[in-house]
C-alpha cells in the first residue's frame, strides 16, 4: 500500500501544529487512501473532494491567522449517507432515494464546520439502516478491512470501514438497534452511541425516531469525545432534542476509573451463541479494568431476554410509518407507468426498496394494522417499559454495566443473508440500550483468530462522558485500539 | 309509515383554521391563494431527515376554542400519526390526535326556533391540514400544491344531538361565531377556513340505537350543509320507505346541482394504523397555564347578549343580533357608552348600520367610523341639529371612511333649519301650493298633515326640524281662518 | 400454526402501497411467519398494568414561536421532482377511489 493510513487525532494534530503538514494535504492524503482502498472496501457512496480541499484550505488559512476553531479544525471525518448535508446527494443506499439531493443540512453536519471538521464523502450503509451487515445496500457491500470476504458489520458499515482503514479519523453514523457499535467491534475501532436526545436527529433520515441516534466512530475514545462535544447539544429543529448544552466530554477522560462499580451481565454468562474467543476477550478487558481500580459486581436484566422481539416490533411499526413518504411524488425514484395513481405508488417503492426494507415495512403495517396494534405493538411498548425498569434497578448499584457488543466476530458475507431472523439475533447485546435511551461504547479489546472483539460500556441515561471515561482508561492501559487491519 | 315517522340524527365534524402566521409543525408561513409550493419547508415536504416541532401560538389558539365551547382542556395530549396513501398529504401520515385529544365534553346552546337546545361536543382536537390536488378538466395528471400542507386546524366533533339540516346550520353559525368571538379563527369559509362533514343517519321516532349513516365531506357554505343534509334526510327516508338498507358511504355534495355523489362505500372499517408520533413527545399544559388561557379570553357571546337584555333594556332578538359579531357588540357597547342611552343607539346600529353593511356585502370589522364619533352623530338628531333623515344619508360615507360627523354636517350644510323665519317661508309655501290638503285637514282628515309635513321638508330639501315643522304646521293649520 | 397467511400479507401489503411478485409473496409470508413466531416469546411476559413506553424522553414536547421563517426557494423545493410541471408536483390523475386508503 503506497499511502499509509491516516492515524488517530493525536497523531495529525501535532504535525499540523508543528507546521510540518497542513490540513489540505491531510485531506489530500485521505483521498489518496480512499482511492487505492475503494476498490476493495467499497465504503463511500459519494465523495466531495473539490468541496473538502476548498475548506481545507479555509482551515489552513485560519491556522495561520492563529484562528483555530477547536481540537477538530482541518480534520477530515466522513459521514454515513444517511445524514443529510445540504447540497449534497443523500441516498440511504436505497434505490427510491437515486438522485435525491438534500436542500438542508442535518444540524450534527451544520455544526461540522463552526469545529472545522471537513467532510470528505458520505459512506455507505445498509439501505435506511436497515441491516447489521452493509449487505443491505442498493449498491452493494463494503468489505471488513480485516477480512475482506466479511462483512464489516453495519448498518454504519462504511462508516466504520472508513476510520478502521485509515482512510479517515473520525467518522458519523446512527444507531437504532447497534449501528454504530456493532460495526465498530467488528472493524476494530471505537463507536459511541450517545443518550437519546443527546445528539439532534433534524437531517437524520429517519428509520425508527425513537430509537435512532447519530453518533461518532473513530480510533480512540477521546477521539469520539472530540467529535461527540462538536455535534452534542440541544436543537430547536428537533422534539426529542434534550434541553442540555453542548457536551465537554472530552475533559472528563481523566483515566482514572478507581471508585466505579461495573455491572456484569448474569444474562451474559447463560446467553448461549456466546463465541468462547469473544467471551474471553471480553473478560480479560474487564480484569483490566479491575485491576485499574474499578470493582465490579454481578447485575441483572431479566427483560433483555425479550429485547430483539420487543426491538423489532417497535423499530419496524416506526419504519413503516416514516418510510411510507417514499411515494415517488416529490422526490426519489418514481416508476415508469401510465397507470393509476396506485398503481404508480404500488411499482415505485415495489422498486425502490429492497427485500429487507420491505419485510421490515410489512411487518411494521402489520403490527400497527387494525386488530393486532395490542398484541404486538402495544405489548412492545410495555415490555420496553419492563426493560427501561431492569435498567434502573441495576444501574441503582453500578455506574455502568460491561458486556460484549456482538456474541461473535465478522462474519462472512452472505452468510446470514438468507436467514433474517438469525441476523435479528446477533443484535442482542446492543439493542437493549436503544430501547432504553442509554449511552454506549464499543471499545476494541483484543481478536479471536484475527478478526477484532469489542468491549461494550453502557450508562445510565445522560452518562455519555462516564462511558466514554471508561473507555479511554482502558485504551490508556491496553493496546488493541491500536491494532491494524492486515492491508 | 309517514316521514314524520323517523328521527334525523345529525352529527357534525368542523375543520377550523387556527389563526397562525405559521404553520402546525414547520415554521413555513401560512398563505392563501399563491402559486403551488411557494410556502413550504423541508417538513412541508416530508423531505428525508425533516422533523415537526409544534407551533405554540396554535396550541393557545386550540386551547381557547375548547375553553370557549366548554370543553375540558387535558393537561396531558398526545399526537398520533394517521396513515393513508394520498398525493397532498406528504408524509403518507398526517400528524393529529386520537386516543389522547387536547379537550373532550363541551357544549353550544343553540336555538332554532324550537327553544333553548344544547348540542354536546364530544372532541376537540389539533391536526394539521393535508396540501391541495388540482385536478383541471380533460388533465391526464393531477397537480398537486403543497402551500397549505401543515396549516393548523382544530377538528371539532359534536355529539349526534342535531335533528334537522336547520339545526345544524343554526349550530355551525354558533361555533362560527364564537370562534372567531375568542380570535381561535377567521374562519373565513370561502378559503375553507371552516369546514365541515355531515354524519346523518334516520331512525323511527322512539328508538334509540342509531340508524346506518352516511357521511357527507368538505362542505364549506352554511347554505350547502343545510341543503346537503335535507337532500340527504329525503333520499334515506325514501330508501327506508322502500323497506331497504341504507348502506353506509362518504358523500360528496355537488353544490351547482345541488346533489349528492358517492366518494366511496365502506365496506369495512379503514386502517389508518395510528400510533403516538416518536417525533413528538406528549403535549402537556399545566393548570396554571390553561387558566391563564382562560382569564385572557373575552366575555363570552351568551353572556354578553345577557348584560345587554339587562344592563341596556334591549330585546333578546335585538341583543343576539348585537352579539353575531364580536366586532359589532364591541362597537355597539362603546357607542352606548359614549352615547348614554343604549337602547336609543340599538336601532340606529340593527336598522341603518346592518343596513349599510348588507349593502355594501361588508363585514363589522370594516367599519371605521369611532364608536365616539357615532354617538355624537346620534346626540346631534337628539338636540335637533341634524335631522334623523340627514343622519341616516351621512351614515354609510361616515360608517366605511371615518371621520368628524359634526364637521361633515357644516361642511356639508346638513345643519337642521329650525329658525322660525325660515320655516314659516316653507310653511307658507306649501300651504299655498296645495289648497286641497288643507281643505281635507279643515274637514278632519288627520293624514294631510303628514302630506303637507312632506311638502315642507322637500322645500327645506331635508333639513327641516320636523317637530319644529310640525308644531309650526298644526298652529297654521288650527288658526281660525 | 401458520400466524400469517399468504393472503394478509398481501392485503398488508397493499396498506403499505408495495407490489409483491409472485416468488416475493410467498417468501415474505414465509419470513414473517418465523418472524411472529419469534415475538409471539412476549405473550408469556405479564404486563399487567404497565404502562407503553413511547418516548424515553421524559418531557413534555417544546413549543416554538408562531414566527415564520424562510421558505425554500420555489425551484429548490420540487428540484428533486420526478415530474414536475411548473412548481406544482404532478401525479396520474386521481380516481375517487383511490382517496384516503
Amino acid at each position: 500500500m503506497s499511502e499509509p493510513g491516516l492515524g488517530d487525532l493525536a497523531e495529525l494534530r501535532a504535525p499540523l501544529a508543528a507546521g510540518s503538514t497542513t490540513a489540505t494535504a491531510l485531506v489530500e492524503r485521505s483521498f489518496a487512501r480512499l482511492e487505492a482502498l475503494e476498490p476493495t472496501l467499497r465504503a463511500f457512496l459519494f465523495t466531495r473532494r473539490e468541496a473538502a480541499l476548498g475548506e481545507a484550505a479555509e482551515a489552513d488559512r485560519r491556522r495561520s491567522r492563529g484562528a483555530l476553531r477547536g481540537p477538530l479544525d482541518g480534520i477530515p471525518i466522513a459521514i454515513k449517507d444517511n445524514i443529510v448535508q445540504a447540497a449534497e446527494p443523500a441516498s440511504g443506499a436505497s434505490r427510491i432515494l437515486e438522485a435525491y439531493v438534500s436542500p438542508f443540512e442535518a444540524t450534527a453536519v451544520a455544526r461540522l464546520p463552526a469545529a472545522g471538521a471537513v467532510v470528505v464523502g458520505r459512506t455507505n450503509l445498509d439501505e435506511f439502516a436497515m441491516g447489521s451487515s452493509t449487505e443491505h445496500s442498493c449498491q452493494g457491500p463494503s468489505k471488513n478491512p480485516w477480512d475482506t470476504t466479511r462483512s464489516p458489520g453495519g448498518s454504519s458499515g462504511g462508516s466504520a470501514v472508513a476510520v478502521s482503514a485509515g482512510v479517515v479519523p473520525l467518522s458519523l453514523g446512527s444507531d437504532t438497534g447497534g449501528s454504530i457499535r456493532q460495526p465498530a467491534a467488528l472493524c476494530g475501532v471505537v463507536g459511541m452511541k450517545p443518550t437519546y436526545g443527546r445528539v439532534s436527529r433534524y437531517g437524520l433520515v429517519a428509520f425508527a425516531s425513537s430509537l435512532d441516534q447519530i453518533g461518532p466512530l473513530g480510533r480512540s475514545a477521546a477521539d469520539c469525545a472530540a467529535l461527540l462535544d462538536a455535534i452534542s447539544g440541544h436543537d430547536p429543529h428537533d422534539s426529542t432534542s434534550l434541553p442540555e448544552p453542548p457536551l465537554a466530554t472530552r475533559d472528563a477522560l481523566s483515566g482514572d476509573v478507581s471508585g466505579l462499580t461495573l455491572g456484569w451481565l448474569r444474562e451474559v454468562d447463560d446467553a448461549a451463541g456466546v463465541a468462547p474467543g469473544v467471551r474471553r476477550c471480553v473478560r480479560e478487558a474487564v480484569g483490566e479494568l479491575e485491576r485499574a481500580g474499578a470493582k465490579l459486581r454481578e447485575v441483572s436484566l431479566p427483560h433483555t431476554r425479550h429485547a430483539i422481539a420487543a426491538y423489532y416490533l417497535i423499530a419496524t411499526a416506526e419504519a413503516s410509518s416514516n418510510l411510507a413518504r417514499y411515494d415517488g411524488v416529490r422526490y426519489g425514484h418514481r416508476a415508469a407507468t401510465q397507470g393509476s395513481l396506485t398503481e404508480l405508488y404500488e411499482r415505485t417503492r415495489a422498486e425502490g426498496f429492497g427485500a429487507e426494507v420491505k419485510r421490515r415495512i410489512l411487518l411494521g403495517t402489520y403490527v400497527l394494522s387494525a386488530g393486532y396494534y395490542d398484541a404486538y405493538y402495544r405489548k412492545a411498548q410495555q415490555v420496553r417499559t419492563l426493560l427501561r425498569r431492569d435498567f434502573e434497578a441495576a444501574f441503582a448499584g453500578c455506574d455502568a454495566i460491561v458486556l460484549p457488543t456482538t456474541p461473535e466476530t465478522a462474519f462472512r458475507l452472505g452468510e446470514k443473508s438468507d436467514d433474517p431472523l438469525a441476523l435479528y439475533l446477533a443484535d442482542v447485546f446492543t439493542v437493549s440500550a436503544n430501547l432504553a435511551g442509554l449511552p454506549g461504547v464499543s471499545t476494541p479489546c483484543g481478536t479471536d483468530a484475527g478478526l477484532p472483539v469489542g468491549l461494550q460500556i453502557l450508562g445510565p441515561p445522560l452518562a455519555d462522558a462516564t462511558v466514554l471515561r471508561i473507555a479511554d482508561a482502558y485504551q490508556r492501559r491496553t493496546p488493541h485500539h491500536l491494532a491494524r487491519p492486515p492491508l | 309509515m309517514s316521514p314524520a315517522a323517523y328521527e334525523c340524527v345529525i352529527g357534525l365534524e368542523v375543520h377550523v383554521q387556527l389563526r397562525t402566521r405559521s404553520k402546525l409543525f414547520s415554521t413555513a408561513d401560512v398563505s392563501y391563494g399563491d402559486e403551488p409550493n411557494h410556502h413550504v419547508s423541508p417538513v412541508c415536504l416530508a423531505l428525508p431527515g425533516a422533523l415537526p416541532v409544534l407551533n405554540g401560538r396554535a396550541v393557545e389558539l386550540a386551547v381557547r376554542a375548547a375553553l370557549a365551547t366548554g370543553c375540558k382542556v387535558h393537561a396531558h395530549s398526545v399526537f398520533a400519526r394517521k396513515h393513508y396513501f394520498y398525493p397532498d398529504l406528504p408524509k403518507a401520515y398526517q400528524i393529529s390526535q386520537y386516543e389522547e385529544p387536547l379537550a373532550t365534553g363541551g357544549q353550544l346552546t343553540i336555538d332554532a326556533g324550537n327553544g333553548e337546545r344544547r348540542i354536546g361536543i364530544t372532541r376537540i382536537h389539533m391536526e394539521e391540514d393535508a396540501g391541495k390536488s388540482m385536478h383541471a378538466p380533460g388533465d391526464p395528471e393531477t397537480q398537486v400544491d403543497l402551500n397549505r400542507a401543515g396549516v393548523p386546524l382544530v377538528e371539532i366533533v359534536s355529539e349526534p344531538d342535531l335533528r334537522s339540516a336547520e339545526e345544524a346550520g343554526v349550530y355551525l353559525r354558533a361555533l362560527r361565531q364564537l370562534l372567531r368571538w375568542v380570535e381561535a379563527s377567521d374562519a373565513d369559509m370561502e378559503k375553507g377556513q371552516f369546514r365541515c362533514d355531515a354524519n346523518v343517519s334516520l331512525r323511527p321516532r322512539g328508538e334509540t340505537r342509531l340508524g346506518t349513516r352516511t357521511e357527507i365531506k368538505n362542505l364549506n357554505s352554511f347554505r350547502f350543509v343545510e341543503a346537503a343534509i335535507e337532500t340527504e334526510i329525503e333520499r334515506q327516508t325514501k330508501q327506508l320507505r322502500k323497506g331497504e338498507a341504507i348502506q353506509q358511504a362518504t358523500l360528496g355534495f355537488d353544490a351547482e346541482r345541488g346533489r349528492l355523489f358517492v366518494m366511496r362505500i365502506k365496506e369495512n372499517a379503514d386502517d389508518y394504523r395510528y400510533f403516538p408520533d416518536p417525533d413528538l413527545i406528549p403535549l402537556v399544559l399545566a393548570e396554571a397555564r390553561i387558566e391563564e388561557i382562560r382569564a385572557a379570553l373575552p366575555e363570552l357571546p351568551a353572556a354578553r347578549q345577557q348584560r345587554f337584555e339587562t344592563e341596556h333594556g334591549l330585546a333578546a332578538a335585538d341583543a343576539s343580533t348585537l352579539v353575531a359579531s364580536r366586532a359589532l357588540a364591541d362597537w355597539y357597547e362603546a357607542a352606548a357608552r359614549a352615547h348614554g342611552q343604549g337602547k336609543s343607539v340599538a336601532p340606529w346600529v340593527l336598522r341603518d348600520v346592518l343596513a349599510a353593511l348588507k349593502e355594501r356585502d361588508r363585514e363589522p370589522e370594516s367599519i371605521r367610523l369611532e364608536a365616539e364619533g357615532f354617538a355624537s352623530l346620534l346626540r346631534l338628531v337628539d338636540e335637533g341639529r341634524v335631522t334623523a333623515r340627514s343622519a341616516r344619508e351621512l351614515l354609510p360615507e361616515l360608517l366605511f371612511e371615518g371621520g368628524d360627523p359634526e364637521r361633515l354636517v357644516r361642511e356639508r350644510g346638513l345643519e337642521a333649519v329650525s329658525d322660525a323665519g325660515a320655516l314659516e317661508g316653507f310653511v307658507d309655501e306649501a300651504l299655498a301650493a296645495n289648497p286641497k290638503a288643507v281643505e281635507s285637514y279643515a274637514a278632519g282628515d288627520a293624514k294631510s298633515l303628514n302630506f303637507l309635513m312632506g311638502q315642507v321638508m322637500r322645500r327645506s330639501a331635508g333639513k327641516a326640524d320636523p317637530a319644529a315643522v310640525r308644531a309650526l304646521l298644526t298652529r297654521r293649520l288650527e288658526e281660525p281662518k | 400454526m401458520s400466524r400469517i397467511s399468504r393472503e394478509e400479507v398481501e392485503r398488508v401489503a397493499h396498506l403499505a402501497r408495495l407490489r409483491l411478485g409472485g416468488d416475493e409473496a410467498e417468501a415474505m409470508t414465509q419470513a414473517l411467519e418465523a418472524i411472529l413466531a419469534y415475538v409471539a416469546q412476549l405473550d408469556a411476559v405479564d404486563t399487567e398494568g404497565v404502562p407503553a413506553t413511547a418516548h424515553v424522553i421524559p418531557l413534555a414536547t417544546p413549543l416554538r414561536e408562531d414566527e415564520p421563517e424562510d421558505v425554500l426557494a420555489p425551484d429548490l423545493a420540487v428540484a428533486n421532482a420526478p415530474a414536475p410541471r411548473g412548481t406544482a408536483f404532478t401525479v396520474p390523475r386521481v380516481l375517487d377511489d383511490e382517496a384516503e386508503g
